[in-house]
């Protein structure tokens, strides 16, 4: 691996965590929603 | 930033200002979702019908503990650019490969509180007591490292001593998780995530260019041996991969922490849930690691020494008083999340296994049960700080325990499928793998001359079980044959008298072979047929009490006094 390859691959890493983050956040207030649509609690 | 060898600290007022922001934080949550009287199977599972977002969430939480950070960042400093892979990869396996067979266990056991819970309704009490003991060894080892990790990281990065940061952390855990149980547990999972991937995010990028970014790669390279500088290293590999591959499904059956989430969500989002917590786990543990790999180029030794001292030491070097607070919260975060897991688990093995179906399940009172629970969580934190001040060496308690899980993982998969599989058959594969393994492992017999073969023979079986076992979950029963069979013969010529020199290894790969073997032919002739809707009667719920919520019990306290004037 060269220069720009090792950057890739040490950076690719926080880029995928803040893909996860999102995908986790937009699922937990669409739970959140849902269940206050209910009148439910979220747990 | 400080000369290489001081490192930034917090001040004692910003790391309790931080601990309360957090533990306040998480204390609050738990409140707002508070019954006064709490229903005992929410205690245990949140009535298993908890959505993605808050399932996930934990699910990556609970898997991502201070440990696995410490360990990847050990690996990438040990192992080079491959290190972190070997490490953080195969641990997000654990989350993938448990799913299939997740499933399969809702299925025949929807409303059940532990996989012992089930074990107890297909075999009987030997085989729960079996599975549960090993659970909770699994979680009083964890609930102890992660009070180690937090009285550490506190004891360094401010001027208190690690006494007070394990008195601190153990307090601030019970306090959010002790009245609503796995609700509190998980809710606060989610917040929890949050500032820990978030942390991620921006501490990883940020330390890499302070460090001096992609120029470290060219002045650092000498320092990395020609097998740390190979994506591809054998060493990498047998040392840290393989016996983490061994682990895989040894860990996810072990745990009560996984099988606690698997009857909590919604039984359809058990694969989203899943997928999700491997990509957040692997991205969160391999990216963290790459800072011990950073180490490595920077020519970096260790603080006093000890490679557990890694993230701290670097955070603490290459990041300014914000961005340090932020990875401190980021490493509480971590070990929180995974402490109150441990917790939970603790209490619901304790209320289903020992009590609710020693009771009888229809005798077993919920209150009773609810008190049993709370008292554990007490007693479990107790024994947590008392293991944390003495002086084993608890993570590497924690992988021999790891490796012990692997005796169990043919007999706990082939019950939930097999039904031939007999109480007598699970017992003695076992304990027979037990047997074989304690000797391998802690090289009780010479790995030479016939011995050595057997054992090699039966570690290349135990290689073909481990993939045929992975290949059953995604793929049934036929492919898994062929893979299992297809492993053995190809692993063959390169293992044998080769495998010797790796006696972890070995053992973890002979319990799975001895268990395998032992249960399949004690069970191939073995006229049962059991009937899994048993399972179903057995493992129902405990408490058919509504919850009363603090707010509504007010509201029907009203109702009743203006039904009374």
């Amino acid at each position: 691996m060269g220069v720009i390859g090792l950057t890739v691959y040490f950076l690719m890493w926080p880029v995928l965590v803040g893909a996860t983050l999102f995908v986790i956040a937009r699922g937990f207030f669409k739970d959140w929603r849902e269940a206050r649509k209910n009148g439910e609690s979220i747990i | 930033m400080p000369p290489a060898n001081e490192i930034l600290q917090l001040g004692t007022v910003t790391v309790i200002v931080l601990l309360l922001v957090f533990y306040g934080g998480t204390m609050w949550m738990s409140v707002a979702i508070s019954k006064r009287k709490e229903n005992a199977d929410n205690y245990m599972t949140a009535g298993g019908k908890i959505g993605f977002g808050v399932s996930a969430a934990s699910m990556t939480a609970t898997w991502i503990w201070a440990s696995s950070m410490y360990a990847s960042a050990t690996a990438g400093y040990t192992y080079g650019i491959s290190g972190p892979i070997h490490y953080g990869l195969w641990g997000a396996l654990m989350i993938l490969f448990i799913y299939p067979f997740g499933r399969r266990i809702r299925k025949v056991a929807p409303k059940a509180h532990t996989l012992a819970e089930v074990m107890y309704a297909r075999h009987g009490r030997s085989s729960q007591l079996m599975l549960a003991g090993s659970n909770v060894v699994g979680s009083v080892i964890s609930l102890t490292s992660n009070f180690i990790a937090g009285g550490a990281l506190i004891a360094m990065l401010s001027p208190l001593n690690f006494g007070t940061g394990i008195l601190i952390i153990a307090g601030g855990v019970l306090l959010y998780t002790l009245w609503s149980g796995f609700r509190a547990s998980v809710l606060t999972d989610f917040a929890q995530v949050m500032a820990m991937l978030g942390a991620a995010a921006i501490i990883i990028p940020v330390i890499f260019f302070t460090a001096g970014g992609p120029s470290m790669f060219v002045d650092g390279a000498s320092n990395l041996t020609p097998a740390q500088g190979n994506f591809f290293s054998s060493e990498a590999f047998m040392n840290q991969g393989a016996p983490y591959i061994a682990a895989v499904l040894a860990y996810a059956i072990g745990n009560q922490t996984i099988a606690q989430r698997l009857f909590a969500v919604r039984e359809n989002l058990i694969k989203p849930t899943f997928v999700t917590a491997t990509v957040g786990y692997g991205a969160t543990v391999i990216g963290i690691g790459m800072v011990g790999v950073m180490a490595l180029y920077l020519g970096i030794s260790p603080l006093d020494g000890d490679v557990n001292n890694l993230i701290p030491q670097m955070a603490g070097t290459f990041l300014g008083p914000v961005l340090l607070g932020l990875a401190f919260l980021m490493i509480i975060g971590s070990l929180s999340s995974t402490a109150d897991s441990d917790l939970s688990a603790l209490s619901s093995i304790v209320m289903s296994d020992i009590y609710g179906q020693g009771k009888g399940r229809k005798r077993a009172n919920p209150k009773t049960m609810l008190l049993i629970g709370r008292i554990t969580m007490i007693v479990a934190t107790a024994a947590g700080l008392f293991f944390a001040t003495s002086q084993f060496n608890i993570l590497d308690l924690l992988v021999f325990v790891g490796a012990l899980w692997g005796c169990l993982v043919f007999p706990v998969i082939a019950s939930f499928y097999w039904k031939k599989v007999t109480n007598m058959a699970f017992t003695v594969s076992v304990i027979a793998a037990l047997v074989v393994f304690l000797p391998v492992r802690f090289e009780l017999i010479p790995m030479e001359g016939a011995i050595a073969w057997a054992i090699e023979v039966l570690a290349i079986v135990g290689v073909g079980v481990v993939l045929g076992i992975m290949a059953f979950g995604f793929f049934g029963l036929k492919t898994a044959v062929v893979v299992g069979i297809v492993t053995t013969v190809g692993v063959s010529p390169f293992a044998l008298d080769y495998l010797r020199d790796y006696t972890v290894l070995s053992a973890s790969l002979v319990a799975y072979s001895v268990s395998f073997l032992v249960c399949y032919f004690m069970s191939f002739k073995s006229k049962q047929n059991f009937d899994f809707n048993i399972i179903k009667s057995v493992t129902g719920t405990f408490d058919n009490r509504a919850a009363t919520s603090s707010a509504a019990a007010g509201a029907t306290t009203a109702v009743n006094q203006k039904d009374k004037e």
